[in-house]
């Protein structure tokens, strides 16, 4: 059994399977996992990760950037 | 200085020495009464969400996989020792359980994209509308379109599930989404059985030429982890 995280894609998809795994990998660490109530403390400014418009994922960092926006928005 | 959690595992002599997480500090085994978690020092109070970090985190987890099944902890899971401690006092039975249920197991998931034009259910009615009666009319063509699309996305469920299901011990699918993706699954299978199930949505994919299939794994079973949906996610700004 192989251990690395094979993408297997339909033709047609215009990201790379690199991109592909790395979004899964992502999919995982921030939306899934064990969760000790309220310990979980992340930091999304500076953010260098790679976003894209495949409805994949990401809903953990698209609520982060929602309440930074709301922030911004009372600080206004 | 507080402990960046990676995961929770049952004791075992083959757990990989030398790991190095977030950060670039040393991963250690912490034993707390039955279990053993892997952590790090972390001297700031949040975990930056960096491309760097995020796959740090999943590269330890991954290399505790290869010898033993662990429990995930999410990413930016940051504790004291002596909170730690309190976790395992309070979720022992339930961490034991949950160990027991996917010992020798692990994660596959496989997502499934369409390119059908939902909308296209209803088609559109060429009549001389007002603004008004367009934008409802547009309205009812995007409720329909939806309505269509979760009822197709119930079909494939049932129908991969049919094709995978005696391989696997347990499913997560999920087909409440958005845009294209119309159904993302999680399956715990026994370690031995994982080639079966690639084989399996091998020939579900020859069935469906019209869907994207993408398949992944083998992953810690971060999908049956969570014991409680009760969590509260802080967000600092570094």
């Amino acid at each position: 059994m192989s251990f690395e995280q094979i993408i297997v894609s339909g033709s047609g998809d215009s990201l790379e399977e690199q991109e592909l795994s790395l979004l899964e990998t992502l999919d995982h660490v921030l939306n899934r996992g064990l969760v000790i109530a309220g310990e979980i403390t992340i930091s999304v400014a500076d953010i260098d990760l790679i976003f894209v418009g495949l409805n994949v994922m990401l809903s953990s960092v698209e609520t982060a950037q929602q309440v930074l926006r709301e922030r911004q928005k009372k600080s206004e | 200085m507080k402990l960046h959690v990676y995961c929770l595992v049952e004791p075992v002599e083959t757990l990989p020495t030398s790991l190095h997480g977030i950060a670039g500090v040393l991963v250690r085994q912490l034993d707390i009464g039955d279990f053993s978690f892997l952590v790090s020092d972390f001297p700031d109070r949040s975990v930056p969400v960096t491309r760097g970090n995020a796959l740090a985190h999943a590269a330890v987890i991954q290399s505790v996989l290869r010898e033993t099944t662990p429990l995930p902890f999410r990413f930016g899971t940051l504790v004291t020792a002596e909170q730690l401690e309190n976790y395992v006092t309070a979720k022992r039975e339930a961490l034991k359980s949950r160990l027991e249920q996917v010992r020798g197991c692990i994660e596959m998931n496989v997502k499934i994209i369409s390119d059908h034009k939902w909308t296209d259910v209803c088609p559109a009615i060429e009549t001389q509308e007002t603004p008004g009666t367009a934008f409802l009319s547009e309205k009812r063509r995007e409720i329909l379109g939806s309505e269509a699309r979760a009822a197709e996305a119930k079909r494939v469920a049932e129908w991969l599930e049919g094709q995978v299901g005696e391989v696997v011990r347990q499913s997560d699918i999920k087909t409440n989404l958005t845009g294209r993706l119309l159904l993302a699954g999680a399956w715990l299978i026994e370690r031995e059985r994982v080639d079966q199930f690639r084989i399996k949505v091998a020939e579900a994919r020859q069935q469906r030429p019209d869907l994207h299939f993408l398949l992944s794994g083998s992953w810690a079973p971060y999908s049956f982890a969570n014991m409680d949906l009760e969590f509260k996610t802080h967000f600092g700004v570094s």
